[in-house]
């Protein structure tokens, strides 16, 4: 087997070359620390949430999981929405590598389809591997999702249409969190956004090889977030669907799937499996594979011509799911 | 990126971001990067507007700091900091901001505008100024019979804007030449010529017009204007066709090689206008197509030819009376007395046989001289 990696696209090679000082490539675990609050972190705390007054903005503490502490959320309502009615949701989870990270990273994603498409959105904050390993994280997501859904009308939002969506290991999580829902009979949501996730502890795909060492996320990265979260039982035998969504053996019965993932990252092969696995599962999945687009490309680049595209995807999936 | 943008943007012009700037448009050059590509790079790295215009390679775009491409028809402000494609050439990409360009401003417009020109050699053909004369091309272009697609290509590669007009220059030895129309005024004064080479015909002492003091300045043997075409305009006899749009351009090639034919070299064996432009020959240019080169004479090219063989003085005294607006000046451009023209003018009449000091008699003389020319081989 080759392990030629594909071409990065011209203007993202360009970018990787400009921000390698601040990336996550090779993460070990004893970097972990240091890059908690290191610039990309930082960087985000800067964002103006309210988009320049047109949201407001609040961070509400709600319950946690049982016997667990209390989970922040972050609420962004439009301040001036265009009808009267309970607006749809975006229930957002921040990537980070399962380690990293806090709920105002990404969240400029969702607040611009928010603001195009008249959403509230709530971002929630969860805890971190390897303090918080399996199944903490996923257990806080769920619950912040579960007051969202119960609480929605405090929050002017509708609870039947809650679109859950998050980035790398927020993808992962967002997965996992329908994968739950579907097994818990909890609430149902009608869409799951799932960009450049993090769904496979195995960390063995073809893609995985290809891109050691090479833009933003690689190998051993991928190996230091998956032991964070599962320790010993990484890539072993008896790691849950809910950890790892890659391991469900069930994809059927899932909200529809909206799926990207540059040619160029670690996550290429197991993000295609994903969705074509949804497909023989008799699913609704839209997937879209970025050529030479590295592991989070769209929000390191924004402004890049490939990033326009995959954000002008992103929105019309949502518009065709919120027209319904 | 959007970090990076930020960082950039401050005043601070410290080497790092100069370096990082530098790697970034290498990354994309090497990457082969498009235009758009890299007028995005100097907008989200500059932090403002940046935009690109090439007309002679009909290449125009503008890329705003969130990445998107918004052209506009609005002309650039010439205060905007800006780089040139070319050592001589002029600006043609812009970071649109006021005041000075800082350091970072400056690395980004150099390093952007030669990757710029990279792409635009590799995609549109390369800078005109390199192949203005590129014979080829040239020959693709003056082919009335070759496709329009291909001329207009032709004249993209050549730096023609095909929205604007050009003329052909034809020289005597030499291959044909295109230049801008808009580089030039309009027609020059119809009596132009070159200053001769050798003894200008600066007026003796004591044979200046006796009535200076009254005396119009001379409009006749007024010099080329120094014009921008004109100073580019090859040296020795020139014919210059008129004005066209790109795709008439053969039209104006043979119309330039007519004019060649009405041209002389400016020297005492041969006077007359060294440049001249067919849009200001008139009714005059039908004679070149009457008067077949080589063939036998009209007569009064045949009485002129024997006029000339009779005295050495004849031609240039002939060309001056012909050629100037009055026997005196007449007089000052052969440089002799005005009686002593008076001498030779009646020689010449009987030498002729017809009047050259009558309104009808002169122009029988110029239309003479103008056949003379143009039976050349």
């Amino acid at each position: 087997m080759t392990l030629t990696p594909p071409p990065f696209d011209p203007e993202l090679a360009a970018v990787l070359e400009m921000i390698k000082d601040t990336l996550l490539t090779q993460l070990t675990m004893d970097e972990i620390e240091a890059h908690r609050n290191g610039p990309g972190i930082e960087m985000w705390a800067d964002m103006d949430l309210t988009l320049g007054g047109a949201f407001e903005v609040e961070d509400r503490v709600v319950p946690g999981p049982e016997n667990a502490p209390d989970i922040s959320l972050l609420i962004c309502r439009p301040v001036a929405p265009a009808t009267d009615g309970l607006l749809p949701v975006i229930y957002h989870v921040h990537g980070g590598g399962m380690v990293l990270g806090n709920n105002r990273v990404g969240v400029d994603a969702p607040l611009r389809w928010a603001n195009e498409l008249g959403a509230v959105v709530v971002s929630v904050e969860y805890r971190l591997a390897p303090e918080n390993p399996y199944p903490a994280p996923i257990d806080d997501v769920y619950a912040g999702l579960l007051w969202t859904a119960g609480h929605a009308e405090e929050i002017g939002a509708d609870p039947e249409r809650i679109v859950i969506a998050g980035a790398s290991a927020g993808g992962g999580l967002t997965a996992a969190l329908a994968l739950l829902l579907r097994d818990r009979k909890g609430p149902r949501p009608i869409g799951q956004m799932l960009m450049c996730p993090m769904l496979d502890d195995r960390n063995d795909t073809p893609s995985v090889y290809q891109m050691e060492g090479l833009g933003a996320w690689d190998r051993t990265a991928n190996d230091t977030g998956w032991t964070a979260l599962l320790g010993a039982r990484r890539g072993g035998p008896d790691v849950s669907p809910y950890a790892a969504p890659a391991r469900a053996d069930d994809l059927s019965g899932l909200p529809p799937a909206f799926l990207d993932v540059g040619s160029a990252e670690t996550f290429r092969d197991e993000v295609v499996a994903y969705a074509t696995r949804l497909w023989q599962a008799g699913g609704a999945a839209e997937l879209h594979v970025w050529p030479g687009g590295f592991h989070g490309f769209e929000s390191a680049a924004p402004q890049t011509v490939l990033s326009q595209a995959c954000q002008a995807a992103q929105l019309a999936w949502l518009r065709r799911l919120l027209a319904e | 990126m959007k970090e990076l943008a930020g960082r950039l943007t401050a005043l601070d012009p410290d080497a790092g971001a100069a370096v990082r700037v530098i790697a970034y448009f290498d990354r994309l050059a090497e990457h082969r990067a498009g235009l758009e590509s890299l007028v995005r790079g100097a907008a989200v790295l500059a932090g403002c507007p940046a935009r690109l215009a090439d007309a002679g390679r009909r290449v125009r775009l503008r890329v705003e700091t969130d990445g998107h491409r918004r052209d506009t028809d609005q002309p650039p402000d010439p205060a905007w900091p800006s780089a040139t494609l070319s050592p001589d050439g002029v600006p043609a990409l812009w970071l649109e901001r006021a005041g000075a360009p800082s350091v970072v401003d400056a690395v980004i417009l150099e390093r952007a505008a030669a990757a710029i020109r990279v792409v635009l050699d590799r995609t549109r053909g390369r800078a005109p100024t390199a192949r203005a004369d590129d014979p080829a091309l040239v020959e693709t272009l003056l082919d009335a019979t070759a496709p329009e697609q291909v001329r207009l290509h032709a004249a993209r590669q050549l730096g023609l804007d095909p929205a604007t007009r050009a003329r052909v220059v034809a020289p005597f030895d030499g291959p044909p030449r295109i230049v801008n129309a808009s580089a030039r005024r309009g027609p020059i004064h119809p009596q132009a010529r070159p200053s001769a080479p050798g003894p200008a015909p600066v007026p003796a002492r004591g044979t200046a017009p006796t009535h200076a003091g009254s005396a119009a300045p001379d409009p006749g043997p007024a010099h080329l204007d120094a014009g921008s075409a004109d100073t580019a305009l090859p040296p020795g006899r020139v014919g210059v066709g008129p004005a066209v749009p790109v795709l008439e351009l053969p039209g104006s090639w043979a119309a330039a090689r007519t004019a060649l034919r009405f041209t002389a070299d400016g020297t005492p064996h041969d006077p007359g206008p060294r440049v001249v432009y067919a849009d200001e020959l008139g009714g005059i240019g039908l004679l070149a197509e009457l008067v077949v080169p080589g063939a036998d004479p009209p007569s009064d090219v045949r009485a002129l030819d024997a006029a000339v063989a009779d005295a050495p003085w004849m031609l240039t005294t002939l060309h001056a009376v012909a050629s100037t607006a009055s026997l005196r000046a007449a007089a000052v451009e052969v440089n002799v007395h005005h009686s002593t023209l008076q001498d030779r003018l009646g020689h010449a009449e009987a030498l002729l046989g017809w009047p050259v000091r009558t309104p009808q008699g002169r122009l029988r003389l110029q239309l003479a001289l103008a056949m003379r020319h143009l039976g050349r081989t």
